[in-house]
């Protein structure tokens, strides 16, 4: 090979480079694994329903193939194909879609990803966090691998704008009250330190009585709710009815009667999905939470 | 001779019911398919459909085979070992000792391999092991084993194995579904490597069990006599109880617990063809594997699209089995 020929071998190979080389990247996702972005993916399949909102917010609804049967926001993501639940997806069904994606996040068993890896299926993995903030870097990994990054830069910012006008509403307030979560249908179960409703809470200035719990879930006490006495029951449920049947069942606890809450009917409902999937609509969440707790602040809005 | 077209004849059953299921199996799935399908990929070589009955659909009916011919095995074993029809290795708290050895190291986090054994696989054998030393040692006085203490102490270790084990998932905050997964067993996650991982120990096992087998019928008609026939009891022991352990432990670590295989399927062998152990060791262990495969399809259709855990059908058609054999003790 002559002088001349080498240099247009290397030449072709820069080329190459500069024009082919760019479209493949390696990223990583949170648990450590190799993902190879090549051309934006067509066939996307979600493990959870927090990731299917923030999918179809971003616009890619036409590209999702496969959903959990727990997907249900928006509408249209319930009339896709279900791959199964978020802990037990079915692999042969996810095989069968064919998927160039699936976004999978911590909370699917480890071991049914690793499967999914071993069937040499592209799988991208996300923590999901404890925090609004992480809502907002979930959005903006989707947007990174799904390779909308500017609709979901757009997409963040409107977020934040919503939640900075909040703020700005709340700044004045002085009493923090104190707050239960019930998550209806099990008993006192409640959300600890680790919860995004803890969060939450923080963030529309209230203080949730069992957030000095390192815990994402934990059943409380009940003598230890009658001891923190707090102003305010917040009760998660799916529907209004739910929602008053377990009002009903709090009041009907006798020794309940005492606590503020119960006493003063600040007993109120949330919509169990907007507050507990971490996805754009906890901005939703926070906007009737701060509502709830400080209704003064917003009369003189409207 | 009459023995021997009994043996056939059985053999021969197995053999169809074995292949029958194992169609039944590459054809039945979430996603629909039928001979077409599979006719389509022998022929066409489809990577999607590829991937559906050979890694997902084959792999995990082997792999049922696999475990249940070696919890048979580890059965029969155990049976002719403490003399007693109602030992197992979910009885004897092998099963339990073993899926807690497992657990334990996978809270560890040591995944690492040594000498071509995964650490979860030693760490299985060893608590496997551990539970059924001490539940040996207990049950025995004077040489002699008695059925009530066997069974108590069996149950009991393997209860407490058992809690251990989900008080360790439980720290750990880790899914439901590893609970689920480590006490009633699945196969939901069947991969061929897993095969390649139970196979070596399965057919080890099994070819040390049919070399020793006529020792066992020895052992059997009690340790003097076996002793004065030219059996080294001792020895013998020792290895049947580390074959039968080995077995149980490898089939847990790929499955989880799964009770009673090991329980029922040596019975059913001895009442169809007899106690002869050259010959209870080979079709106990296909009928297992027979048996498992059946329990499987069963585990994911039953409730379709969900999966069930097949520690649940094994049950339930393993207690009132075990009821039955208590009863008819009196």
């Amino acid at each position: 090979m002559n002088y001349k020929k080498m240099h247009t071998a290397l030449l072709l190979f820069l080329l190459n480079a500069v024009l082919f080389g760019s479209q493949q990247r390696t990223i990583k996702d949170d648990l450590g694994f190799p993902y190879i972005m090549t051309s934006p993916p067509q066939r996307i399949i979600s493990l959870a329903p927090n990731i299917t909102e923030i999918i179809f917010a971003l616009d890619l609804g036409e590209k999702v193939v496969g959903v959990t049967r727990y997907c249900d926001f928006p509408e249209e993501a319930s009339e896709k194909e279900k791959i199964g639940g978020m802990i037990d997806p079915n692999l042969e069904n996810i095989k069968a879609l064919n998927p160039d994606l699936i976004i999978g996040f911590r909370g699917n068993p480890l071991r049914i990803l690793k499967r999914i890896r071993s069937l040499h299926l592209p799988l991208f993995v996300l923590e999901m966090g404890t925090n609004l903030e992480t809502v907002f870097l979930l959005i903006k990994k989707i947007g990174i691998i799904t390779q909308k990054e500017k609709k979901a830069e757009t997409f963040i910012q409107s977020l934040r704008k919503r939640y900075d006008k909040i703020q700005s509403v709340l700044q004045n307030v002085k009493h923090e009250p104190k707050v239960f979560f019930s998550l209806h249908g099990m008993g006192l179960w409640t959300s600890g330190r680790e919860s995004f409703l803890n969060d939450l809470a923080r963030k529309a200035k209230a203080m949730n009585i069992a957030g000095n719990v390192a815990r994402r879930w934990l059943h409380y006490n009940r003598e230890e709710l009658i001891h923190k006495d707090p102003e305010v029951i917040i009760i998660l449920s799916k529907s209004q009815r739910e929602f008053s049947k377990a009002k009903q069942s709090l009041k009907n606890e006798a020794h309940f009667e005492g606590i503020k809450a119960v006493a003063t009917d600040s007993i109120y409902f949330l919509d169990e999905n907007l507050a507990t999937r971490p996805g754009p609509r906890l901005i939703d969440a926070l906007e009737e939470l701060a509502r709830i707790l400080h209704p003064q602040f917003f009369e003189t809005e409207r | 001779m009459k023995a021997k077209t009994k043996r056939l004849r059985l053999l021969f059953v197995l053999l169809v019911l074995f292949f029958t299921g194992l169609l039944i199996s590459l054809l039945e799935g979430p996603v629909e398919t039928d001979f077409r399908d599979l006719w389509d990929f022998i022929t066409n070589h489809d990577k999607t459909l590829g991937t559906i009955f050979i890694d997902l659909r084959l792999s995990r009916a082997l792999l049922a085979f696999l475990v249940g011919a070696s919890l048979s095995l580890s059965g029969a074993i155990l049976q002719g070992y403490f003399q007693n029809p109602m030992a197992g290795p979910f009885i004897v708290g092998v099963s339990s000792g073993a899926s807690f050895g497992a657990v334990l190291s996978i809270y560890l986090g040591l995944s690492i391999q040594f000498l071509g054994f995964s650490l979860q696989s030693i760490f299985a054998f060893a608590s496997g092991f551990a539970i059924v030393s001490f539940v040996y040692l207990l049950s025995q006085r004077k040489g002699v084993y008695k059925v009530e203490t066997l069974l108590l102490t069996g149950i009991a270790a393997g209860a407490m194995a058992s809690a251990l084990t989900s008080f360790l998932i439980f720290l750990k905050a880790e899914s439901f579904e590893q609970a689920v997964f480590w006490l009633l067993g699945s196969f939901a996650l069947s991969e061929w490597n897993q095969i390649a991982a139970v196979f070596p120990y399965f057919f080890l096992c099994f070819i040390l069990a049919q070399w020793l087998a006529k020792d066992m019928n020895l052992l059997v008609l009690g340790d003097d006599v076996a002793q004065s026939l030219g059996c080294p009891v001792n020895h013998i022991r020792k290895i049947f109880l580390a074959v039968s352990t080995l077995l149980a432990a490898s089939s847990v670590s790929v499955s989880g617990i799964i009770g009673f295989v090991g329980l029922i399927v040596p019975h059913w062998i001895r009442i169809l063809i007899g106690p002869d152990h050259r010959h209870l060791f080979f079709f106990s262990s296909l009928t297992g594997g027979v048996f498992l495969l059946y329990s499987d399809l069963l585990a994911r259709t039953l409730l379709f699209p969900t999966e069930l855990p097949i520690g649940i059908i094994t049950a339930v058609i393993g207690t009132p089995f075990f009821i039955y054999l208590l009863s008819q003790r009196k």
